[in-house]
């Protein structure tokens, strides 16, 4: 670039901050002088890529919660109609239900922790 | 691109890209990519990080999109979202740079000056781009967007919400930075 067009770029940058000025000359000028911006070749396409991944994880993290509600209705059912059995199995055995007849501890409480502590 | 899009006016591609329509989306970002350039890249210089805060101002228009009224022009929504994470980006970089560096500011402005086929236009943007990153980024902010957007003082307090007369007083301060700048270039 030669210094006549040079310092008339510097002139235009400097007289762009004046408050009379045309900013919108002086932008549309310094665009023809080359002073313009952009992204690369490829940009919409990315932003396009990059907003599309979210969506897609959203589906899976769904897919997972839907996979998990149908593994855990079946665990639960499983899971109800085994205490369902063990309550009367407790029922049936000890006669009456208890929260010491719930975990299996009978009236030789004591002396069974007796033994299994001393070993006589 | 469905060549529809290109004679639609903005409400409409909002109002597609919030159905879904990727395609609608994609005439948005063709259309203010420029704008968006000339904030971010204005500011941060022609850089590698100026693409990807290129990216992310259009990912975070893409996610409040159903926030916009339409009272506004879109150009100032997206302007808004531009400076912010450009100023975010600033404030980052200084951080980072500082904790390494004594010379902090000066070390961020890593400027790559794409290639010209013609020399002249090169050395414009070479002059634009080192005039604005000697300035200070809220002078810097300022000068970018009245040199390189085109926009008036008003519309410069507005879009950064700023008073008339601070916008006025650093237009000021600015244009004495830019000498002293322009003067050793």
């Amino acid at each position: 670039m030669n210094d006549m067009k040079r310092s008339e770029i510097k002139n235009l940058i400097i007289s762009s901050m004046e408050s009379d000025a045309t900013p919108e000359d002086i932008a549309r000028h310094l665009e023809e002088e080359g002073v313009s911006f952009d992204f690369g070749n490829g940009f919409t396409d990315r932003i396009i890529d990059k907003i599309s991944a979210p969506i897609l994880k959203i589906k899976r993290e769904g897919e997972f919660i839907r996979n998990l509600n149908f593994a855990f209705n079946r665990i639960a059912l499983t899971g109800v109609a085994a205490i369902v059995l063990l309550i009367i199995s407790i029922l049936l055995m000890e006669g009456s239900f208890s929260f010491n007849s719930f975990l299996g501890l009978g009236d030789s409480y004591d002396e069974s922790m007796v033994f299994l502590l001393t070993g006589n | 691109m469905k060549e529809s899009y290109r004679q639609s006016d903005e409400l409409y591609l909002v109002k597609a890209s919030l159905e879904g329509d990727k395609m609608a989306f994609g005439e948005i970002v063709n259309r203010y990519r420029k704008l968006v350039a000339r904030t971010v890249k204005g500011m941060l210089g022609d850089s590698v990080y100026a693409e990807d805060i290129g990216q992310e101002v259009f990912i975070k228009l893409y996610h409040s999109l159903s926030e916009f009224r339409g009272e506004a022009k879109l150009s100032t929504y997206i302007q808004k979202i531009a400076i912010n994470l450009t100023l975010n980006e600033i404030k980052r970089r200084k951080r980072f740079f500082s904790m390494f560096s004594q010379k902090g500011n000066e070390e961020m402005h890593e400027i790559e000056i794409p290639c010209y086929d013609n020399e002249e236009k090169r050395d414009a943007k070479e002059l634009v781009n080192k005039a604005l990153q000697g300035l200070d980024p809220k002078f810097r902010i300022i000068v970018a967007m009245r040199m390189l957007q085109g926009y008036s003082t008003k519309e410069t307090a507005e879009i950064l919400e700023l008073p008339l007369g601070t916008v006025l007083s650093r237009l000021s301060r600015a244009q004495e930075q830019l000498k002293v700048i322009l003067g050793k270039l």
